[in-house]
């Protein structure tokens, strides 16, 4: 038994079948369809589909005003399971992070601005504050004081899964003891118009493992879990409600959209899952399976569950039918529904399914029976072949979770897109002025070394991450290799396009092809099919800390010994929508420049990388505090780093008015203490301004590093309160 | 009413941006999915969109258009049966 194995001690759930644990349980016990008709928007052509939507007053209930739709769901999830654990957080803020699933953003709250735009040409650009995927991170995090490593995972339907395993992995590591984890997604016109143009929605909805089954159902909702060390939960004697003993991932690397037919991706993440509990398959009582109702889903699982259990295939069924599929929402609800059949030893049926289809030849759970339970499994599946797999037991036995170890880590690669070549002279030398109105990439020069396909599919954002993936690691099908890419805004051009379309001509004219673009896992994901990457895949989107967050995913995977080789990045692109909205705000200005830009580094143990470039010897994440402190920062980052080793601080100012300021005092404070000449140094007035352009710094310090032996401390605050350190030595 | 499969086959190269091609270069007969232009299930559903923009033909499930998708001239025989007069 380890102090650090992760244990579950507070559930919060708003859901289409429900409020709180207890509510949303007799739902899920009964097998009631929480699906109706849509009143949220209309949707000329498919509005009578039924839908797992939440049609009650969330500000009546608690919610800020000032918030996303996703936002909101997120709050009240958030609120009621801190509530649950009965954690005091004004002790132990810095010592609590939070990692949530999030895909949809503030999508359905933009779409009211560019309605609202189309329809009546006015521009209403307040719609959009809350636009970002980390939004959601950022309001719980300020307000209930989490200070300790924040992160948005954008993995579409296997995001909050991700996130759930993201976060046992850092009280694992020990950056935290208390991290808040699940997902949040409001139902949107984007994610509703594109299912529908992919015809994947059942239209008597869905009816997961039927012989008849047509489609998924869409949903929306929160659910949260405080997940918190055993060393913790015991020390505050709080009451362990279950464990979390095991968790895998793992990535397809077949198709945007299509899980591969054999189910190899689910059955490698499965397995992995079983690896890290150090369990056998026949130890698992209960399979919650993603079944979302799609044929090839639920084929594809089947038989991965077939191969995983050697044709002993446990009691299993899905939820979807209950909830709708609230994409990133839905694998933290579905673990909710794991931890309280643990809880109530009781097997939750599948509502939908009333015939066995031959060809898949297994039969869920079809009424609410008892049943001993000691391990349960939870499987979540997402676009980009992205593989998510959670296994829970009951709190009274022992956990023997494999524990990280430590690792060098070393940067073998580099790729970069950037505005302009950058030398190190140019960094060094006096800077040079910006250049133009807009730091713009142009027209890429690399995409001779794109297939056709790739070329006539992929979204530019896409091609900028597989370019600088291919110039960082050549593929290698004999490494295991994970892919943690971020970004902040996504791509921008095709989403933008595909929801202008929806909206303009009222759902007619889809655009299928652009919605898979739209995700913001699909930078990660066409890396992973173009570099056979089949560990880890992930799209954090944390504003301007995306990249180290990616960063520490991809170490995290060597230190756990999931992957040979991590290949983590970030990238931004700018947009029409971007560029109007910014100037609206008075974003824009001499100093401050749009940009736009990739950066993929490949990191391997430093023993194992034949000619590194540099190494990464700290990374931490975390929050700042209103009002801001140079001193708090200072101790800090003295904390992680070494000062005697720092030639150089490089830091993300000259992006913000509002940062700018906070940089130079962390900068005077750093000086000060670390008793001798460190430099200062920025690099937004080479690459522009733009979320993910802290990886365009993290290449300067691998550069610097490299060509002149000094340590470089990469050092990123972001606008909403997140914060990262970086430390690139020789 | 039968339609030109020249004008359909420009119509898909169009629809799916399809690179270096012609129409001539794509045979009535050939498969269009699997081989050859190296099309997927995207693709199928671009030609779902394709059908109703262009022909008026509604298809709400993809099992129904697949026997249609297997060549260019199954595809024009299934717009000539299913396109309202």
């Amino acid at each position: 038994m380890s102090a650090r194995n992760p244990v579950i001690t507070g559930l919060g759930i708003v859901s289409a079948a429900g409020f709180g644990v207890a509510e949303v349980w007799r739902a899920v016990a009964a097998g009631t369809s929480g699906l109706k008709p849509l009143t949220l928007f209309q949707s000329p052509r498919y509005g009578q589909n039924p839908t797992g939507e939440i049609q009650r007053d969330l500000l009546a209930l608690g919610a800020p005003t000032r918030a996303s739709r996703s936002d909101k769901l997120g709050f009240l999830a958030a609120r009621d399971a801190l509530a649950d654990a009965k954690i005091d957080l004004v002790r132990s803020g810095d010592r609590a992070g939070i990692v949530l699933g999030t895909s949809v953003g503030g999508s359905y709250d933009s779409e009211i601005f560019l309605t609202t735009l189309i329809k009546r040409g006015k521009m209403r650009a307040r719609a959009t504050r809350f636009h970002e995927c980390s939004s959601t991170v950022d309001l719980i995090a300020e307000h209930f004081g989490l200070y300790g490593p924040g992160m948005a995972l954008a993995t579409a339907c296997s995001s909050s899964a991700l996130a759930i395993a993201t976060a046992a992995e850092m009280i694992m590591a020990g950056e935290a003891d208390v991290m808040l984890t699940g997902g949040a997604d409001s139902l949107s016109r984007m994610t509703w118009g594109g299912f529908h143009a992919l015809l994947l929605v059942d239209a008597a909805g869905c009816r997961p493992f039927d012989v008849t089954r047509a489609g998924m159902s869409h949903g929306e909702g929160a659910a949260m879990l405080v997940l918190e060390s055993e060393e913790s939960a015991l020390r505050r004697g709080a009451r362990i409600l279950a464990r979390l003993s095991g968790w895998g991932t793992s990535c397809d690397a077949y198709h945007a959209t299509a899980p591969h037919p054999q189910g190899a991706g689910a059955t490698a993440a499965m397995q992995a899952a079983l690896r890290r509990a150090k369990l056998e398959p026949s130890a698992i009582g209960y399979v919650n399976a993603h079944g979302t109702g799609t044929r090839d889903n639920d084929q594809a699982e089947a038989i991965a569950l077939k191969t995983v259990f050697h044709n002993r295939v446990p009691p299993f069924s899905s939820t979807k039918r209950v909830f709708g599929h609230s994409l990133a929402a839905s694998g933290a609800m579905e673990a909710i529904v794991c931890v309280e059949a643990l809880r109530h030893q009781e097997l939750p049926p599948n509502p939908g399914f009333t015939k066995c289809d031959p060809t898949i030849g297994l039969e869920p759970v079809t009424e609410c029976h008892h049943a001993p339970l000691v391990h349960v499994m939870s499987n979540s599946f997402g676009f980009g072949g992205n593989n998510g797999v959670l296994i829970f037991s009951k709190a009274e036995t022992t956990q023997h979770t494999r524990a990280p170890g430590k690792v060098q880590v070393a940067v073998g690669g580099l790729g970069v897109i950037g505005p302009g070549v950058v030398t190190i002279k140019e960094i060094t030398a006096p800077l040079p002025a910006g250049r133009g109105p807009v730091f713009s990439c142009g027209t890429l020069a690399d995409t001779a070394m794109l297939t056709p396909n790739q070329r006539r599919r992929l979204s530019r954002l896409q091609q900028m991450a597989l370019i600088t993936a291919r110039q960082s690691h050549a593929p290698d099908a004999t490494q295991r290799v994970s892919v943690s890419i971020g970004t902040g805004l996504g791509c921008l051009e095709d989403a933008g396009a595909f929801i202008e379309n929806l909206i303009a001509k009222d759902e007619r004219e889809p655009m299928p092809s652009r919605f898979p673009n739209s995700v913001h896992n699909s930078p990660a994901g066409q890396v992973a099919i173009d570099q056979a990457a089949q560990a880890m895949n992930s799209a954090p989107t944390v504003g301007e800390i995306t990249f180290e967050c990616a960063l520490w995913q991809g170490m995290s995977q060597l230190a756990i010994d999931e992957a040979d080789c991590s290949l983590v990045g970030a990238t931004d692109e700018v947009d029409k929508y971007l560029l109007s909205i910014g100037q609206r705000w008075g974003v824009w200005d001499d100093q401050i420049k749009p940009g736009e830009g990739a950066v993929v580094a490949s990191l391997a143990p430093a023993g194992k990388t034949a000619v590194p470039l540099a190494r990464v010897t700290a990374l931490k994440l975390g929050r700042y505090r209103t009002p801001f402190s140079a001193e708090a920062e200072a101790d800090w980052i003295a904390a992680a780093v070494d000062l005697s080793q720092v030639d150089m601080f490089l830091s993300g100012a000259g992006g913000s008015q509002k940062l700018e300021p906070m940089y130079q005092a962390v900068a005077a404070a750093l000086l000060k203490r670390a008793g001798k000449k460190v430099e200062h140094q920025t690099y937004k007035q080479l690459c522009g301004e733009y979320h993910s352009a802290s990886g365009f710094g993290f290449s300067v310090a691998v550069n610097l590093a490299r060509e002149q032996k000094r340590g470089v401390l990469l050092y990123t605050l972001s606008q909403r309160g997140a914060k990262a350190l970086c430390f690139v030595q020789p | 009413m039968q339609i030109s499969t020249h004008e359909l086959k420009s119509k898909i190269i169009e629809s799916l941006k399809l690179q270096d091609i012609t129409p001539e270069q794509i045979d009535d007969d050939a498969p269009l999915f699997g081989t050859g232009l190296g099309l997927d299930s995207i693709d199928a559903l671009e030609l779902v969109v394709l059908l109703e923009k262009e022909y008026g033909i509604v298809i709400k499930d993809i099992e129904e258009g697949r026997p249609a998708f297997r060549s260019v001239r199954t595809l024009a025989d299934f717009i000539a049966a299913k396109r309202p007069q």
